[in-house]
């Protein structure tokens, strides 16, 4: 299959303490559930390059735990954990979000899938306690890892995608 | 009045030099939204975001400080253009986040090939 849709996640602020993410999958909500609930799936498409996934437990109930930890070659781990809020399969989770290298940062996460002919829309919501949480987000979380490691990745996108960004952003 | 008259020190206070949070609060990203166009003069910013010239002009410190714009002094007027360089360490966070998501998609993909087939 050649046709995807990949890079048209967007990101969004829709306050100063929360970012939003949006992205459309051509599957039905139900299989997007799952492969976003359950372990076996998670471990396929999760962590991608250098980083594996070393555990992930999902226990997917109200007031059940789940936690994530993934590992980078050079012993460096990254986790994340939370308890469930809400779970409406296969249109809503509500979760606390904690990373664990800045526990004091916590969000509550709204992961919400929307089905409409074939195509079902995700929305992940994070919403911190304050600005400064929401910052530290981006400074912090494994995906944006200092230089060098980030700037080794090889993930730089072109300029010429800044003009969408920026409007993304709006 | 100097930009720097207008509530650095408060801005300094609220920000780091970081670009994400200068970009965490909806008039700045307005802001940068503006010069998308091109550089402007505050008045053509303030006129278009509808809010004080005050707060406009600390915004705008807010982003020099991290230089998302760059100010240049014509005569009495000031003009603003977007920086795009650094916006490059939010783009590469996007990028990595994208990344996941173009995997999820990749997996979803492959898993309902498999279901086709069988």
């Amino acid at each position: 299959m050649t046709i995807n849709r990949h890079g048209s996640a967007t990101l969004e602020f829709p306050s100063d303490r929360e970012m939003l993410v949006t992205r459309k999958f051509d599957a039905p909500a139900e299989l997007l559930f799952d492969v976003l609930t359950k372990p076996e799936h998670l471990r396929v498409w999760f962590t991608g390059g250098d980083e594996a996934l070393e555990v992930c437990d999902i226990d997917l109930r109200v007031g059940g735990q789940y936690r994530q930890v993934g590992v980078f070659p050079d012993g460096v781990k990254c986790s994340f954990h939370g308890t469930y809020l809400e779970v409406e399969r296969p249109v809503r989770t509500v979760e606390t979000w904690v990373f664990d290298g800045r526990p004091h940062d916590e969000a509550v996460e709204t992961v919400t899938l929307y089905e409409e002919d074939g195509v079902t829309t995700m929305t992940v919501l994070l919403a911190f306690k304050d600005q400064s949480s929401l910052d530290s987000m981006f400074k912090h979380a494994p995906e944006h890892r200092d230089d060098p490691a980030v700037a080794i990745d090889g993930m730089q996108a072109s300029y010429d995608k800044l003009d969408d960004l920026i409007t993304t952003l709006a | 009045m100097p930009i720097s008259e207008y509530n650095g020190r408060m801005a300094r206070a609220a920000t780091t030099s970081d670009v994400f949070n200068a970009i965490a609060e909806v008039h700045r990203r307005d802001i940068l939204d503006a010069l998308l166009a091109g550089e402007k003069p505050v008045g053509a910013i303030v006129e278009e975001l509808r809010i004080s010239q005050p707060q406009v002009s600390k915004h705008l410190h807010v982003l020099s400080e991290v230089g998302l714009v760059q100010c240049r002094a014509e005569g009495r007027h000031r003009y603003y253009r977007l920086d795009r360089d650094h916006l490059r360490p939010l783009d590469r966070w996007l990028a990595k986040y994208q990344e996941r998501l173009d995997r999820l998609e990749d997996y979803l993909s492959d898993l309902r090939q498999g279901e086709e087939h069988q």
